[in-house]
């Protein structure tokens, strides 16, 4: 078992974007890696932005378990590809957390910014706080998002949670912002509070929304009362302006006046 | 005075009928001349094929549509980024790069050369503006004509004269070069809703037929005595069926230029399909070439598709409506206001995918069945068919049967049954690929009184200077070091200049634009015209003075003037 300790070092300019694509798991298990982060428009050194500590030896990237410690919020990519193993961060992350990743696990205590699981494939993310906008999505012009794995988001989601998903299953455990589920084509979206304009252009899959659905699309088919887990909910088929594949559950809904 | 000597260079020079001989190529101030004394740069060639600078003739990679192709696709943006090194910019973009992406990229495989193959003339600014920034090749712009309301309404009154006016008026505005007829008639239909389905179907509001629009835009074409002929884009593209369509096209073309061709048919792999849908959709490949080889008035490019992603774009709105309804995914739609339109989707093309195997055959096919290679010009229609960086992949699938066999192999397992590729041993020669790549192009294009093309004293010294050793290396077998070898040249010379030396572009700005300027008698000058200028300021959004790009646009360029019997 390999513990890694990342600690983030006080910054003189704590609003540049870290890009650090190398936390993973696997990476560490190759000692003789190096470590480079860009920070704004400059290339440095792991260790110029993160206390670094390992105890531990481990094989495979499963028997790995990172921990970020301090003010991680403007660390980006940290998991992306990840394939095995453990990423627990203390506090919040920055955007692109998990993109891509196929196995493993992600634990984020604070809240996480935007593209949380971009085009993940696998593997598991649970977020304690809020998660901003695009949780689970494809990237600008991608035709498939997320395509397995879960995302489970204790707090708030951003705007288009889901948006172009093609698997796998996001959980969102208060509100979720304006369009969420956008152009899925398959898995599940549950939400247990709150959202605006679901799953405009759905084509597949699934989407659950246990609080009230606002300005709900017209372009739905209203199919009619049924239950989910003996919660009351209206059921919903559609986007019939793609093929009507898809399926809304939703405990309340209203039209847009 | 800036000189520089080429020595020992294995040169293939099929203009100057030089198949492969050992000579020293001197250059001054961008020309080839005799000798020079004390050059102030030599290069060693020893052992490398060296040939004219490579030219392309259909291609997409300026103006209004590529660059909807770029704002429309940002996965395409992620997928071919280089970084800032030297003197080179940072570049995104894979199958529509940015302009910088695609200059320097044709650069490294040795093109010095490339024609936009479709401006609409309303927004030839920006097409001139992004070859500005194209810095190591000369342009040229093929104009969009096939649905001018002038032009047709000249057709429609039987008025050829008038058509030529209408034509070279619209070039020398807008700064363009050749004449372009997108599925003539049916872009056009297809404001009205409708398409044209043959030659022979009359379009609406005009009651002309495609036949009328091609042979009377042939027939004006060459009284403007144009360097280049006519540049058709066929009618039913991608359509089942449609080879009936392209055959009866080549029959009603006239031969009226003794120099050259009279017509250039472009991507004909897109419009020799059979079958009457997709589910018996096969290769007429044979009986296109059939007719081509009768007939020498009429050169063709194969419009070779490679498997992967791409943007298809193309002035043919029609088609792209009917591929949008085959993909569902994105797409764009755009009228040009009185003249012609667009559509641009992103496509992928599947070994796996029976159509798609298809059309890879075709296209080969094609150029190992026409058996004049000057009249059968190689080019992948890019982005359509595939980006141009594929260009070495074909060179080697023409030059290789084994390499042929290899990769059919992997297609689907039915391509077999729809296609004659397997029979075809025919394997294309080092002077048959300097011809599909360069010297045909140059002869097709009219560029060769230009100095384009070959490699004699007073020719502009454009120079592709390639790694690969003729005499130890066999193309049959050594297909790998062919496409390796003219994916990446060892110098790429530009007017003279080193431009790019394994892949590192060096140098920028000694590129020219070039455009053609018919001189008309005041009687068919259509800028004193009276019911021109009316119809212009009635039907344009914008005002006839202000329409011509100017000078100021263009940069470095040269006028071709021709001398035109109206």
């Amino acid at each position: 078992m390999m513990r890694v300790i990342l600690e983030v070092k006080e910054q003189v300019k704590p609003n540049l974007p870290i890009e650090a694509e190398c936390i993973t798991p696997k990476n560490f298990l190759d000692p003789e890696r190096e470590f480079h982060v860009w920070k704004g428009n400059k290339e440095q050194d792991l260790t110029d932005v993160f206390h670094v500590r390992k105890d531990g030896d481990a094989k495979t990237a499963e028997q790995v378990e990172i921990t970020i410690r301090g003010d991680s919020s403007h660390i980006k990519r940290v998991g992306e590809y990840m394939d095995g193993g453990k990423i627990l961060i203390e506090n919040d992350i920055g955007m692109h957390c998990g993109n891509f990743m196929s196995a493993g696990q992600i634990e984020i205590k604070g809240n996480a910014d935007s593209w949380l699981g971009r085009e993940m494939h696998g593997g598991t993310i649970t977020c304690h706080g809020n998660a901003m906008d695009y949780a689970g999505s494809g990237y600008r012009g991608e035709k498939q998002g997320m395509r397995g794995g879960l995302i489970e988001i204790m707090g708030n989601a951003g705007d288009f949670a889901g948006e172009t998903m093609a698997g796998g299953e996001i959980i969102i455990h208060g509100n979720a912002g304006d369009m969420p589920g956008v152009e899925i084509k398959d898995g599940r979206l549950t939400i247990m509070g709150d959202c605006s304009r679901p799953c405009g252009n759905m084509s597949g899959g699934e989407c659950r929304i246990f609080g009230t659905a606002y300005d709900m699309l017209p372009t739905f088919r209203n199919e009619g009362p049924t239950t989910i887990d003996s919660v009351p909910v209206t059921r919903f088929s559609g986007d019939y302006t793609s093929r009507g594949m898809g399926t809304i559950y939703v405990k309340n809904c209203k039209y847009m006046d | 005075m800036k000189t520089l000597l080429i020595k020992n260079a294995y040169v293939i020079d099929p203009i100057q009928k030089i198949s492969g001989e050992t000579m020293d190529i001197a250059v001054r101030n961008g020309l080839i001349v005799d000798d020079v004394k004390n050059p102030d740069e030599v290069i060693d060639a020893q052992g490398m094929l060296t040939l004219p600078g490579g030219i392309d003739s259909h291609t997409h990679i300026c103006g209004t549509k590529v660059n909807f192709g770029r704002y429309m696709s940002p996965e395409d943006m992620r997928a071919g980024r280089t970084s800032r090194r030297g003197d080179m910019h940072a570049t995104s973009g894979y199958s529509v790069p940015t302009t910088y992406g695609n200059s320097y990229r044709y650069s490294k495989m040795g093109y010095t050369t490339l024609l936009e193959g479709a401006m609409a003339p309303m927004e030839a600014r920006h097409t001139h503006e992004e070859f500005r920034y194209t810095p190591m090749q000369d342009c040229l712009a093929n104009t969009l004509f096939d649905g001018n309301w002038f032009a047709l309404q000249a057709i429609q009154d039987g008025d050829t004269k008038r058509l030529a006016g209408v034509l070279a008026w619209y070039l020398s505005a807008v700064k363009g070069f050749g004449v372009k007829l997108t599925n003539p008639g049916g872009t056009e239909a297809w404001g009205f809703g409708e398409d044209v389905h043959c030659i022979n179907e009359p379009i609406p509001h005009f009651g002309i037929t495609p036949r009328e629009i091609i042979v009377k835009m042939i027939e004006a074409n060459e009284m403007l005595n144009l360097p280049h002929s006519v540049h058709l884009h066929c009618n039913n593209l991608g359509k089942p069926g449609n080879y009936m369509c392209t055959l009866d096209t080549y029959d009603a073309i006239p031969d009226l230029n003794d120099k050259r061709q009279s017509l250039y048919s472009t991507h004909v792999q897109f419009h020799s399909y059979g079958g009457s849908s997709w589910k018996d959709f096969c290769s007429k490949a044979e009986d296109i070439a059939r007719s081509v080889n009768d007939k020498p008035h009429i050169v063709i490019d194969t419009g070779q598709v490679m498997f992967g992603k791409t943007t298809t774009m193309t002035a043919d709105g029609p088609m792209e409506f009917n591929l949008y309804r085959l993909y569902h995914n994105k797409w764009s739609n755009h009228d040009v206001e009185m003249e012609t339109g667009s559509g641009i989707i992103p496509v992928q093309y599947r070994k796996k995918n029976l159509v798609n195997a298809i059309m890879w055959s075709i296209g080969l096919e094609l150029g190992l069945l026409v058996d004049d290679p000057w009249r059968c010009i190689l080019a992948t229609d890019n982005p359509n068919g595939a980006p141009f960086v594929k260009y070495p992949e074909v060179m080697a699938l023409l030059m290789s049967k084994e390499y042929r066999d290899k990769e059919f192999a992997t297609l689907h397992k039915s391509t077999g049954k729809r296609v004659i590729l397997p029979s075809l041993d025919r394997e294309l020669t080092w002077n048959e690929i300097a011809v599909m790549t360069r010297s045909a192009q140059a002869r097709a294009l009219g560029l060769v009184d230009y100095g384009k093309g070959y490699l004699s004293e007073g020719a502009e010294a454009d120079i592709a200077i390639y790694p690969i050793d003729v005499a130890t290396t066999d193309p049959a077998r050594d297909y790998e070091r062919i496409i390796n070898g003219f994916s990446s040249t060892e110098y790429t010379i530009k007017r003279g200049e080193v431009v790019c030396r394994r892949g590192t572009c060096t140098l920028e700005g000694n590129h020219a634009t070039y455009w053609v300027k018919p001189h008309v008698s005041p009687e068919y000058d259509m800028s004193t015209d009276t019911a021109f200028i009316d119809g212009f300021n009635k039907y344009y959004s914008i005002r006839m003075a202000n329409y011509p790009v100017g000078e100021e646009y263009i940069g470095r360029n040269v006028c071709m003037e021709t001398e035109a019997s109206i």
